[in-house]
């Protein structure tokens, strides 16, 4: 499959945020700034790229051969969440501004949806271990598109007249709405 | 009964997961473009979030603090894992419908906040009360949210055409953007019921005062 | 200290060890009924291809596609008294919506025996129409949009708005089927070819 269109549909067409609605929790939480926005997608781009680089042969080496394909959840899971504890002890150590600016949402990357559907992805969509990672990075990094462009609106929307009753959280979603809209119209790209 | 009933009601307005904590939100967007689909995930999470606030209230004792949250991830993954293989194989249809929305129940944060903050400081029967609390207010917005988008969007409800056959569908509500735009109001809607319902609580007391 | 962590190593492996008992007992009870629909959707699937067919023998890994973007996923040769009929190629190729899968029957006479749309997630109203049982690419004749695929010959150049009808404003999910169904086409045809020469 040819490698270009994977990474295109990854994180324009098929946006894992605005087109599959993944990722919203940090999305709707960390978006309020530009720079955290760039740091929260840094940190979920090396965890979805390691976690396919880790789940992908466990699966295709390990369950499949064991027929314990039914550990799948629990094994997927468990990997990511230990691949962010990783993170966490990493960071903690040599960038701890980053680590204390993220809070609660570091570990909350173990339950961003959007990583661990992207290892299940791979294994739905057949991908062989390159087709993974590119798609990993694809996905990432559409995610990280899609929560800058949204800091950007946000700050706007901090002096912008919004009626009463869009306060709040609903300005953010209908704000998120029409970026899907635009978004949507990527979908001619991949031929 | 007085205080079980609390427990139950809380999630269903004044918690309610979706629309006032804001939590699980990825598949409450993605499952509501019908109504189906909707109920079948609000099931299952249901399920998933009972056992496991079941399950981790039963051995609270038993868990050593520095290692919970490994053991609530496995405890979540194992109910995770057999609705997902019950619904392969006994709802097949649903189950290829929801895709992968079932096996991500296991990072809904709605399921790890309660058994965090819940279920593992309360016994086993409040545990079970307050998942059903949680689920049934899952459920219900995902139901409304779902009606709304399947209706309109589609002219149906449950697959089953309602609309009359001159309505043409307006299909903005099935596609990401009009799921986002009606998530909006549905959160607005619910701001509103929580401040009416603050407003007639605070009137006795202020003609108390 | 040691024997803290003693203590949380075996409190996690001890829950671990659950789980697993507790799966492994689940996806016992489970595996047979899920294996099962598997094996009766393939079957009416290849039925529905090849009705006259009495057997349908697997050729795993024998077909590829040239077309990039759409990968043969199975293909059986269906036979009828021992004769070949043809062969029933599954394609996996991606649509708007995501991916799609396509079962194409290609005859002996380099001819299509049918198309079925196997899975679609394409926009309902629109892309999806073309597994819609009511919505037809010709009203005349009520013609689906795979039914048009039927004793479509192989050497047709399978384009949409040339010898192929399209779904209305659905552009993409045409052209992606057409696509898918001219690589499981072209697959089988060769096959048949090769199998011919053969002698088989």
């Amino acid at each position: 499959m040819n490698v270009i269109g994977i990474f295109l549909a990854a994180s324009l067409t098929d946006n894992v945020l605005l087109m599959r609605f993944l990722g919203l929790c940090p999305f709707i939480g960390m978006s309020a700034d530009v720079n955290k926005s760039v740091g929260m997608g840094l940190a979920v781009t090396f965890v979805m790229v390691m976690a396919t680089a880790v789940t992908w042969p466990l699966y295709h080496f390990l369950l499949v051969p064991l027929e314990l394909t039914f550990l799948q959840i629990l094994v997927f899971i468990l990997v990511i969440a230990s691949l962010v504890q990783l993170v966490e002890f990493f960071l903690k150590k040599n960038v701890p501004s980053l680590y204390a600016s993220m809070g609660i949402y570091l570990p909350l990357i173990t339950t961003n949806c959007a990583i661990l559907a992207v290892t299940f992805d791979n294994i739905s969509k057949g991908y062989g271990l390159m087709e993974s990672v590119v798609y990993a990075v694809g996905v990432a990094f559409g995610f990280l598109v899609a929560m800058v462009l949204m800091a950007g609106i946000r700050s706007r929307l901090r002096t912008a007249p919004v009626p009463k009753f869009l306060e709040g959280t609903p300005i953010l979603f209908a704000a998120t709405s029409l970026l899907a809209t635009a978004f949507m119209g990527f979908s001619g790209l991949i031929k | 009964m007085q205080r079980l009933w609390k427990i139950f009601s809380k999630g269903i307005v004044y918690e309610n997961p979706l629309l006032m904590l804001m939590i699980g939100l990825c598949s409450a967007v993605a499952v509501t473009s019908s109504v189906g689909n909707a109920v079948g995930m609000g099931g299952a999470m249901t399920f998933v979030i009972v056992f496991a606030e079941l399950v981790i209230s039963l051995f609270r004792k038993l868990i050593p603090n520095d290692a919970r949250i490994p053991i609530f991830i496995i405890v979540i993954a194992a109910f995770t894992t057999i609705i997902d293989l019950s619904m392969k194989a006994y709802l097949p249809e649903l189950s290829k419908s929801l895709g992968v929305f079932i096996p991500l129940i296991v990072v809904n944060c709605i399921i790890m906040g309660r058994v965090e903050a819940f279920a593992s400081k309360e016994k086993p029967l409040d545990a079970v009360v307050d998942a059903l609390g949680m689920g049934v207010g899952y459920t219900w917005v995902l139901v409304g949210i779902a009606a709304f988008r399947e209706l309109l969007g589609n002219g149906t409800l449950m697959a089953a055409q309602v609309m009359p056959e001159a309505f043409q569908p307006i299909l903005f509500f099935t596609l990401p953007p009009g799921g986002f735009m009606v998530f909006a109001l549905f959160i607005s809607f619910n701001i509103w019921l929580k401040k009416a319902m603050e407003r007639r609580a605070a009137a006795p007391a202020k003609e108390a005062a | 200290m040691k024997k803290d962590i003693l203590k949380l190593g075996l409190a996690l492996a001890l829950f671990a060890a659950g789980a697993c008992v507790a799966l492994a007992m689940v996806y016992a009870v489970t595996k047979p009924t899920i294996e099962g629909h598997e094996a009766r959707n393939l079957e009416a699937s290849l039925k529905e291809i090849f009705p006259e067919a009495d057997a349908f023998e697997s050729l795993n890994g024998e077909l590829s596609a040239d077309t990039a973007g759409v990968t043969v996923t199975g293909a059986w040769k269906a036979s009828k008294g021992g004769a070949t009929l043809g062969l029933a190629i599954r394609t996996l190729g991606k649509s708007y919506g995501g991916d799609a899968a396509m079962l194409v029957g290609v005859r002996t006479d380099r001819r299509l025996s049918g198309v079925r749309i196997l899975t679609l997630s394409d926009t309902p109203g629109l892309g999806a129409n073309a597994t819609s049982p009511t919505y037809f690419v010709d009203k005349a004749s009520k013609t689906t949009f795979p039914g048009q695929f039927k004793d479509k010959p192989v050497s047709d150049p399978f384009e949409v708005k040339n010898d192929v009808s399209a779904i209305t404003a659905s552009t993409i999910t045409s052209k992606a089927l057409t696509d898918m169904a001219k690589a499981a086409a072209l697959a089988g045809s060769a096959w048949l070819e090769k199998a011919a020469a053969g002698g088989m």
